[in-house]
C-alpha cells in the first residue's frame, strides 16, 4: 500500500522535498517505501489503514540540519511531525496525526553535551534515552540519579516535552527541565530562559531569565523543535528505603487517598509515588490466562486469589524515602503510622518479598533511577498487545479518588475490559492513569476500545476531569474538553501557530492545534 | 569562565555520542545487549514471557532459539509483533540490525 500524501502535495512536490532532504542528510537517513513501516503507530486504534500513516522519515544529526528541513519544508509547504526517539507507544509512538507527513525523526541528535555533578544537571540533545544517560553516568561514577518514567528506551526531552511522570522526588520531568534550544519554524535557533543571554552561566541553573517565561509553549505543542534542553537530576542520597503497602479492598482507595494528601503536601511521602490496581501490577509477572479462562474481566474469586498468590493488594502503594537513616526512620514511623489505621493494610520492605519478579524489587530500581521496560509485562496479561493510556487529572481527594474509581472502572469492566489503573501522586493532584490492554489484531476491539474511550472522555470531562495527555487518535477530542470562555485557550494557541508557524508545517494536529489552512476540515 | 566551557562542551567534540552513528562497528551481541536484552535477555523480561507463552518454553529465551532466520529477524524488528513495537532505522541502524541477525540466526 503507497504511502499516502498531505493534503495540499502532490507526488512531485513530495519527491523534490525528500529529494532535498537528501542532500541537507544524506541518502541514508531519508527513509521511503517499506522503511517507513517502523514509523507507524504500532497500537494502532482506527481499522483505516491510511489513518495516522507517515509518508517518509528524515533523521538530522544536528540542530543545523534541523534548520535546513525546516527551510525546504516551508519551501514546499511540507509538514513536518516531530518525535524525539518515537517511543511514546501508548500515545502514537512516532505516527503523525496527519497522514502523509514527513516524520522528523531526532534519535540521531543523541549527543549527552554536559553532565555536571556539582550542580546535578545534564544538557542533551532530544535522541538521548534513559539507558543512553544512565549508562554515561554509570561508567563515570557521577553520584547523580535520573528520574525515570517506565520505559527507559524513551527520549528524556521527549517525555519532559509530553509531561510524562517518574518515580523518585524528581518526578515531574517538565519541573525537572531547565532552558531550551528550539528551532522556530521559520529557521532561527532561540534559547530561552537565561540561555539567551550572552556570556551567561546559568542556563541549566535558572528557569526564567527576563520577561515571559516560554518553555512551556513548546512542550506538548507545535510551535517549535527542541533540539537541546536542560534537566535536573537528583544527588545521589546517602540512604535510600523503598517500601509496599497493601490494602485489601476496592473502597480502600477513598481512605488511602486521604491519607496520602497531606503527607504529600508536607513532603513526608518524598517521592511522585503510585497507588497501583490489583491487575496493572499482577500483569508484571503473571497473566491472565494462568487464573482465568472466561470472557471479559476477572470476578472477585479470581481477584483474591491473585492477591494471595502474588503478595498484593487491590491496591498498592509504592514510596520511597531518601536521605540518612535519622531522616529516613523518622520518614517512616509517620507513614506507617498513618496507614496503620486502614483495615488490613500491610508493610513491607523488598528484603520481605519472596519472590524475585516482584513489584516492589522492581519499583526499588524505577524509584531510584534504574530504567527499565520491565513495566511492558503488563501486555502479557491477555496477550493482545495494544495498549492506550486514559489519564485524567482529580483533586488529591478521597472523594475524586473513589468517584474516578468508580467511573473508570465501571465502563472499562462494563466494556469486557479488566481494570488496570494507578494513581500517581503530585503535590496536590492524582494523575488517575487506566492502561487499557485490548487485542490489536482484532477490529471488533478495536473499535470497542475506541467506543470505550470517547465515553470515557465524554463522562470525565462532565465530571469536571480533564486528561493531561493522550494518544494521537484523541487529541482533538481531548482539547476540546478545554473548552472554557467559548474556547479562549484554543483560540490563542492557533494565534500563537499563525504567528510562529504561518505556513503550518509543525506536526499540524499536534495537542488539537491545527494551521489556518487545515481548520476547515481539509486535514483529513 | 564557566560560560566558556560550556560553549566548548556545546559546540565541540568533547560532547558525548550516546551511540556511535551508525553501529557498523558493534558486534551482533552487542546490539543485543544494547536493544533486546531488556525484554529478551533474561526469564522474566516481558518479551522473554509472551514468547513462552505464546510459543512454548523451549523458545522463549531468542539467544537459544535455533530456528531464526536473518530475513525473520529483521522484519519482526522492522514491523514489531504484537506488544514489541518496531524500531525505526535511524536508531536500530541496518549495519546494526544485519549484526544482530547474524548474531541470533545461529
Amino acid at each position: 500500500m503507497a504511502e499516502p500524501l498531505p493534503p495540499g502535495v502532490n507526488a512531485k512536490r513530495m519527491a523534490d522535498a525528500l529529494e532535498r532532504f537528501r542532500r541537507v542528510v544524506g541518502d541514508d537517513w531519508v527513509f521511503t517505501g517499506e522503511r517507513v513501516a517502523s514509523y507507524h503507530d504500532p497500537y494502532t486504534i482506527p481499522n483505516d489503514p491510511m489513518r495516522y500513516k507517515a509518508h517518509a522519515a528524515v533523521a538530522p544529526a544536528s540542530t543545523e540540519q534541523v534548520q535546513e528541513i525546516v527551510s525546504v519544508a516551508n519551501d514546499l509547504r511540507v509538514p513536518l511531525w516531530t518525535v524525539s526517539r518515537g517511543k511514546n507507544f501508548a500515545y502514537g509512538g512516532a505516527a503523525p496525526v496527519l497522514s502523509g507527513s514527513v516524520v522528523l525523526d531526532l534519535s540521531r541528535m543523541n549527543r549527552i553535551l554536559e553532565v555536571n555533578e556539582k550542580f546535578g544537571y545534564a544538557l542533551i540533545e532530544p535522541g538521548v534515552s534513559y539507558f543512553d544517560l544512565y549508562r554515561h553516568i554509570q561508567d563515570r561514577g557521577l553520584k547523580l540519579w535520573l528520574d525515570v518514567p517506565d520505559p527507559g528506551w524513551g527520549s528524556i526531552v521527549g517525555n519532559a516535552l509530553d509531561h510524562g511522570v517518574g518515580y523518585t522526588p524528581y518526578g515531574d520531568h517538565f519541573m525537572m527541565q531547565c532552558g531550551m534550544e528550539v528551532v522556530l519554524a521559520d529557521g532561527k535557533v532561540v534559547r530561552t530562559g537565561m540561555g539567551a543571554m550572552p556570556g551567561n552561566s546559568t542556563w541549566q541553573l535558572f528557569k526564567y531569565g527576563f520577561g515571559p517565561y516560554v518553555d512551556g509553549l513548546f512542550s506538548q505543542s507545535n510551535f517549535g523543535i527542541v533540539t537541546k534542553m536542560g534537566i535536573w537530576l537528583m544527588p545521589e542520597p546517602s540512604g535510600y528505603r523503598p517500601y509496599l503497602i497493601t490494602f485489601p479492598r476496592e473502597e480502600d482507595i477513598e481512605q488511602v487517598v486521604e491519607i496520602v494528601r497531606p503527607l504529600r503536601l508536607n513532603n513526608v511521602i518524598q517521592n511522585a509515588a503510585t497507588i497501583r490496581s490489583l491487575v496493572l501490577d499482577a500483569a508484571l509477572f503473571t497473566t491472565k490466562s494462568r487464573y482465568y479462562s472466561g470472557e471479559g474481566p476477572i470476578p472477585d474469586s479470581v481477584a483474591k486469589q491473585i492477591m494471595a498468590d502474588q503478595e498484593i493488594g487491590m491496591w498498592n502503594f509504592c514510596g520511597a524515602m531518601y536521605g540518612p537513616p535519622a531522616i529516613t526512620d523518622a520518614l517512616w514511623a509517620a507513614i506507617r503510622d498513618s496507614f496503620a489505621s486502614i483495615p488490613g493494610a500491610k508493610f513491607y520492605a523488598p528484603e520481605d518479598r519472596k519472590r524475585q519478579a516482584d513489584i516492589l524489587r522492581h519499583r526499588a530500581d524505577t524509584m531510584r533511577g534504574i530504567p527499565k521496560l520491565t513495566e511492558f509485562g503488563f501486555l502479557n496479561w491477555n496477550g493482545g498487545g495494544g495498549h492506550v493510556g486514559f489519564s485524567p487529572v482529580s483533586p488529591t481527594t478521597g472523594e475524586d479518588a473513589m468517584k474516578q474509581f468508580r467511573m473508570v472502572s465501571g465502563r472499562v469492566r462494563e466494556y469486557g475490559f479488566d481494570y488496570m489503573g494507578l494513581m500517581a501522586i503530585g503535590f496536590r493532584e492524582l494523575h488517575h492513569v487506566t492502561v487499557i490492554v485490548y487485542d490489536q489484531t482484532d477490529p471488533k476491539e478495536r473499535d470497542k476500545l475506541n467506543e470505550l474511550f470517547r465515553l470515557l472522555v465524554r463522562e470525565a470531562a462532565a465530571e469536571g476531569y480533564g486528561e493531561y495527555r493522550t494518544h494521537i487518535h484523541y487529541m482533538d477530542t481531548i482539547a476540546g474538553t478545554y473548552s472554557w470562555n467559548n474556547n479562549a485557550l484554543m483560540n490563542m494557541h492557533q494565534k500563537i501557530k499563525d504567528a510562529l508557524d504561518p505556513n503550518g508545517i509543525l506536526s499540524p494536529g499536534k495537542s488539537g492545534i491545527w494551521p489556518r489552512h487545515m481548520r476547515d476540515g481539509t486535514k483529513t | 569562565m564557566k560560560h566558556m566551557a560550556v560553549v566548548t562542551l556545546v559546540g565541540s567534540a568533547f560532547a558525548y555520542l550516546a551511540m556511535p552513528a551508525t553501529g557498523a562497528e558493534m558486534t551482533g551481541k552487542e546490539v543485543f545487549d544494547h536493544y533486546c536484552s531488556y525484554c529478551h535477555g533474561s526469564g522474566d523480561g516481558p518479551g522473554t514471557m509472551q514468547l513462552g507463552r505464546s510459543r512454548g518454553r523451549d523458545k522463549a529465551l531468542l539467544t537459544e532459539r535455533t530456528d531464526l532466520t536473518p530475513e525473520y529477524i529483521k522484519f519482526i524488528v522492522r514491523h514489531g509483533l504484537r506488544s514489541m513495537p518496531p524500531f525505526v532505522p535511524s536508531d536500530l541502524t541496518d549495519a546494526k540490525l544485519k549484526s544482530l541477525a547474524g548474531f541470533l540466526a545461529k
